[in-house]
């Protein structure tokens, strides 16, 4: 078996890019960002105590599978999905779309990847990538974390793809079937704002949204409660820069894709107030970036006293009344 | 933020950052990643100080190999529990040295899979002392 020609993009984060690298491969040309707003994907969510998390977190996007779900529905794109229970059907369900010439995505634990250096390895059963081949033993991957297509041993796949636990991938796999044409955004567009708005600022539960950024700055000063030792409680500090940074978000925490994705919807809606609510983003997501400096910082110097926790404490409140007021806005303005 | 205060020279880690562009209009560029570029040194310091601290809480049998592995990929019990299916109840026992000596082959795989090491080494306590820093220096 070979490797199918596809253009591998590197993407801001794994399921967009992964999306985003298909639907264009299936000869719909659209950019991440736009997928990206079109979905939803913009979002906050605190967890304070969690039977999954060793310690307090945070997500940034919508939940795992949602960017395609969305985009399936508001874009009227069709995917095949599988999902397996044995290892063996999933592996050759996999070799034998490969060997139709389909670059499949692929959900896995992040973990087993070998192609991903010790420091970024995380057990999170919710990454996505393209498989577009298969070499020997190996596979071959398009991961929109990196540069080049990489590869990946069998065996590493097989424990990826097959990891128990939350969220577990359970071998899932995807490929677009169909892709429309000549499409008009603006309704994509005004439901995929509509719901990034419900989300940030409607949904009645305390830990998620604007409220999920207010209980963040009030629970972070209780972090050192839940850390074995200074070195665990920098440990977690600093994960505030990756998760808003590193972990696959386009910088401040999507701030900046989403701010992408509005002053492209200014175009495709001829609304050029969110050209300027798309500057406003930017800004709140410099005020984002702030923040992870900031815990960088602190978290490299060891300077982690109450003090300097209510700093960020107040810098994460000021992130929650700017975004209050900017969701406002936006809701308002695409009514 | 601006285009040109995006950039970051890190070639361990590359990455998309949305900026903003000389002709006004958002978009991504490839750079690197901050954290890598300027702290990954610190990274493998507390890591190696987290190895060293976890391998003579076992010489002492304080614990077992299972909870080395456990706290050092960040899993909590319910998680590993999910992820071995074996019961919240036996893992739990299974965090003891004593407990860990009646694990049976099958249990001793499960844990060796999850962890991704092999059941030999995870058997013969054959635990990892340190990780080597990909690069000698950082700024």
């Amino acid at each position: 078996m070979s490797t199918i020609p596809f253009q591998h993009k590197m993407g801001a984060h794994c399921e967009s890019g992964t999306v985003t690298s298909l639907l264009n491969h299936a000869g719909f040309p659209i950019t991440e960002s736009l997928l990206f707003g079109i979905a939803s994907g913009i979002f906050f969510g605190y967890f304070h105590k969690n039977r999954s998390f060793t310690f307090p977190t945070f997500i940034l996007r919508n939940r795992p599978g949602d960017i395609r779900m969305n985009a399936e529905k508001r874009l009227g794109i069709k995917f095949k999905t599988y999902s397996f229970t044995n290892p063996v059907q999933g592996m050759d369900c996999l070799d034998e779309l490969l060997s139709r010439q389909i670059p499949v995505a692929s959900q896995v634990d992040f973990f087993y990847l070998d192609y991903v250096p010790a420091w970024e390895r995380v057990h999170i059963n919710v990454h996505f990538m393209v498989v577009i081949g298969k070499e020997d033993s190996s596979y071959i991957i398009s991961d929109s974390y990196f540069p080049k297509p990489v590869k990946v041993a069998e065996e590493s796949l097989r424990r990826g793809r097959f990891a128990g636990g939350s969220m577990s991938p359970k071998g899932f796999l995807f490929y677009p079937l169909s892709v429309p044409h000549d499409i008009d955004y603006t309704q994509p567009v005004l439901k995929g704002i509509k719901k990034a708005c419900f989300n940030m600022l409607n949904i009645p539960i305390p830990f998620i949204g604007v409220k999920g950024i207010r209980m963040f700055a009030r629970k972070v000063v209780e972090w050192p409660a839940f850390a074995r030792d200074t070195e665990h409680l920098s440990h977690e500090i600093m994960k505030i820069n990756i998760l808003l940074e590193d972990q696959g978000t386009g910088g401040a925490g999507f701030r900046y894709m989403y701010a992408t994705f509005l002053q492209q919807a200014a175009d495709l809606l001829n609304k050029p107030h969110l050209k300027e609510l798309s500057k406003e983003l930017m800004v709140i997501g410099d005020g984002w970036r702030e923040i992870s400096l900031f815990a960088a910082r602190i978290g490299k110097n060891r300077d982690l006293g109450t003090g300097r926790l209510r700093e960020l404490s107040a810098l994460l409140m000021e992130r929650a009344d700017a975004e209050e007021k900017f969701f406002k806005k936006l809701k308002k303005c695409i009514k | 933020m601006k285009e040109k205060e995006g950039f970051i020279d890190c070639p361990e880690q590359q990455m998309i950052l949305y900026v903003e562009k000389e002709n006004g209009q958002y978009g991504p560029i490839q750079t690197g990643s901050y954290i890598t570029r300027n702290y990954l040194d610190d990274w493998y310091l507390k890591r190696r100080n987290l190895i060293q601290s976890l391998r003579q809480q076992v010489i002492r049998r304080e614990i077992s190999p299972v909870k080395f592995f456990m706290v050092l990929e960040d899993l909590t019990i319910a998680e590993l529990s999910a992820r071995t299916t074996i019961p919240i109840r036996k893992v739990k026992k299974h965090l003891s040295p004593e407990s860990f000596a009646t694990l049976s082959q099958t249990e001793l795989n499960r844990y060796a899979t999850v962890f991704n090491v092999s059941a030999d080494r995870f058997q013969s306590l054959n635990l990892p002392e340190e990780e080597k820093p990909a690069r000698e220096t950082s700024t």
